[in-house]
């Protein structure tokens, strides 16, 4: 007997996403479809403070207990202090636990500090309107004594560093205190290698283009994070910087909220978690031989999930990407930027992507992100004429109709993959929550193999990539 | 080369001046234009030709005075590389640290010959390059620094603009990370000299059959 799979999140209404009144079918409605929960395939599993039976209010609660410890001491009433939010957490269990933890954050900041003004600055990756419906959506602008999104595009300040001058943007900095609220989803492992995966925003979401070049294209694949860790790091930035709080992510959901004036003492605790944690299910679902995708969530396309791993992660699932000793993911920038005119790789270094993939259905997922090399190698087909339109239109994606194929509706796009594939097994990117939607012998085959999986991860593959980041761990 | 399907219209009506849009637009495509019978009002023009439909402006409109409409008939913008030196175009290349076939644009798939080509061809600023090649038109943040590294190579000296904040300026790469800095941070996970040494592989690796071809029709013109 095969469990129903677990209801995926809604479409939501963004102009970076078809109208959700588009969206016909979702792959969790298909007929051949199932659910695995993570604790069945690891027992081993934490536990959530959300979801649960707490609700919402579990944030807020484990959130003002970690705060406690926090020293606020140096906030004055006459002071300013900027929130500083990105968008990925808004993605996460549908936003409200983020949204939650950003409101709790203000409220025990102007309670214990009565400071004169508590702002909200949300930064964004290339969608530069994201956290503006963020901030609407979630009734942040209400709550805050001020909220708005910022762009990489928007004003920005020199910040000196120990390798050169690199550029924030003002609306960061632009009071006495900073706090930085956050979440441990590993997300894009590919960039960062879960390497310092605490201070990454301060390379990204906070930062001007310059920076965000910085990291892509100046640095390399395994030293880009440290672009974060310079700005960090600088005079300038300690000189405001209060402390950080974070979700905690696992897979199947909140493990904590983590809080401490320490960014780095956070970034320990992630890091091990994380690697704990998503190790197991990138492992696992490294070990899918053959599969078709379904992309079903409101997210760009390589940030569409199953089980915390981001679509653009399993093209990468060839690789172990937290092995700091493979030099390049299958898919990151520098890989993308190493493919030459006659579409081969410049050096023979550039593993291909997961041959596990024989297919992609792109049922729902947003524009915003370039995402024409997975078009490019993976046969990808869009379904319904008005999300193709979108891509051909969009800036970031003028190429990504070039490779794929529009199909009316999912159901015919499913025949067509199953025919041509010769394959049943599906993996659904859709974000479910405390589960993986999948076909049924898929489910099966992924049953099989997660106990020797488990065993690898626990007693090989993590002390060996605890090493190659300097963290010393006595359990 | 870059597909341009869409154009930024201003709509007057809510437009009050502020010129943000002309702050952000990679391209230059927009300048602030006296309003005929007003003393001090300037308005927002969209000049078409340049406009790639990038979206930047009407992203940061903070009064949602532009939209974006799709053209009728689409157009290309890209440099000929064969009207360059390609050995020219390899050594701006080169001396920028990159292989002259890398994409330095993910969202146009630009790669650095054609940027070089367009520096030798009289694009002497990142807004320049952008108008010809369409580098920087698609997400408009991450392909700014390879931009300014081969203008740099070219012997270009460039000065930020001023009262606009399209670019500031260059920025620390890999290989002017100093060694102590390198050392400090080893054992935290990142791999600096591992990374230049990878790096100055792809620089070095031959091109490809098809870029082979456009250097003998460049050699044959």
């Amino acid at each position: 007997m095969y469990p129903a799979p677990i209801k995926p999140l809604n479409p939501r209404p963004s102009r970076y996403g078809i109208d959700p009144s588009l969206v016909k079918n979702r792959f969790a409605e298909l007929p051949e479809m199932t659910s695995l929960m993570l604790n069945e395939l690891f027992p081993d599993v934490p536990d959530v403070i959300y979801p649960s039976s707490e609700g919402i209010y579990s944030i807020r609660r484990h959130a003002e207990a970690a705060l406690e410890k926090v020293d606020l001491s140096m906030i004055q009433p006459n002071h300013t202090v900027n929130i500083l939010a990105s968008h990925h957490g808004f993605t996460l269990l549908g936003g409200e636990p983020y949204a939650e933890l950003l409101k709790t954050v203000y409220d025990v900041v102007k309670q214990r500090t009565g400071a004169r003004e508590v702002r909200l600055r949300a930064g964004v990756g290339l969608r530069f309107r994201e956290t503006e419906e963020y901030i609407k959506r979630f009734e942040l602008n209400k709550h805050f004594d001020r909220a708005r999104g910022m762009a990489p595009i928007d004003e920005g300040i020199p910040i000196e560093t120990e390798i050169g001058t690199l550029y924030g943007l003002k609306w960061t900095y632009d009071a006495t205190w900073i706090i930085h609220v956050h979440n441990s989803d590993v997300r894009e492992v590919h960039f960062h290698r879960q390497v310092d995966r605490a201070v990454k925003p301060f390379g990204m979401s906070y930062a001007r283009i310059e920076t965000r070049s910085t990291y892509h294209q100046n640095l390399g694949p395994r030293g880009a994070n440290f672009t974060a860790r310079a700005i960090f790091e600088s005079e300038f930035v300690q000189s405001k910087f209060v402390g950080a709080v974070f979700l905690n992510m696992s897979p199947s959901g909140v493990i904590s909220v983590e809080a401490d004036n320490d960014l780095y003492k956070i970034n320990d605790v992630i890091t091990l978690s994380g690697l704990r944690h998503y190790g197991k299910v990138f492992q696992l679902l490294g070990e899918i031989d053959e599969c078709i995708v379904g992309l079903d969530f409101p997210c760009p396309v390589p940030y569409v999930f199953s089980a915390g791993v981001i679509y653009c992660n399993f093209v990468g699932a060839n690789c172990d990407l937290f092995d700091l000793d493979e030099r390049l993911a299958p898919y990151t920038w520098y890989a993308e930027a190493m493919y030459g005119r006659d579409g081969k790789p410049l050096v023979s270094d550039v593993k291909p992507v997961n041959p596990a993939i024989k297919m992609v259905v792109h049922n729902y997922a947003w524009i915003g992100y370039p995402s024409a090399f997975f078009s490019q190698q993976v046969p990808t087909l869009v379904v319904g004429k008005e999300q193709a339109d979108l891509f051909e239109h969009d800036s970031q994606n003028i190429e990504y109709m070039k490779y794929a194929m529009v199909a009316d509706n999912l159901h015919d796009s499913m025949n067509f993959a199953y025919k041509t594939t010769g394959t049943d097994k599906v993996i659904v990117f859709d974000g479910a929550v405390g589960g993986i939607n999948v076909s049924r012998s898929l489910a099966d085959h992924l049953m099989e193999v997660a106990p020797s999986v488990s065993d690898k991860v626990d007693n090989i593959l993590m002390p060996k990539w605890l090493k190659q980041r300097g963290i010393l761990v006595n359990a | 080369m870059r597909l341009i399907n869409s154009l930024a219209v201003i709509l007057n009506d809510k437009c009050t001046g502020c010129k943000i849009c002309s702050q952000v637009c990679p391209t230059l495509a927009i300048t602030m234009e006296p309003v005929p019978g007003t003393k001090h009002k300037k308005l927002a023009v969209v000049e078409e030709e340049n406009c790639t439909g990038c979206t930047a402006c009407e992203q940061r409109c903070p009064f949602d005075a532009i939209e974006m409409t799709n053209l009728e008939e689409s157009r290309m913008i890209g440099v000929d590389i064969s009207l360059s030196n390609y050995e020219e175009v390899q050594k701006i290349c080169y001396d920028a640290h990159l292989h002259p076939e890398q994409i330095v644009c993910y969202c146009t798939s630009t790669r650095a010959d054609e940027v070089a080509a367009a520096i030798l061809q009289g694009a002497d600023t990142p807004d320049k390059i952008s108008q010809r090649t369409g580098l920087r038109t698609g997400c408009t943040v991450e392909c700014l620094q390879p931009a300014i590294r081969m203008l740099k190579s070219a012997g270009i000296e460039l000065e930020a603009p001023k009262g606009r904040y399209q670019w500031y300026g260059e920025t620390p790469t890999i290989w002017s990370i100093p060694d102590e800095v390198k050392e400090k941070y080893s054992k935290r996970g990142f791999h600096f000299d591992e990374d230049i040494e990878f790096l100055e592989k792809l620089r070095n690796a031959p091109l490809s059959s098809a870029t082979c071809q456009l250097q003998v029709k460049g050699e044959e013109k």
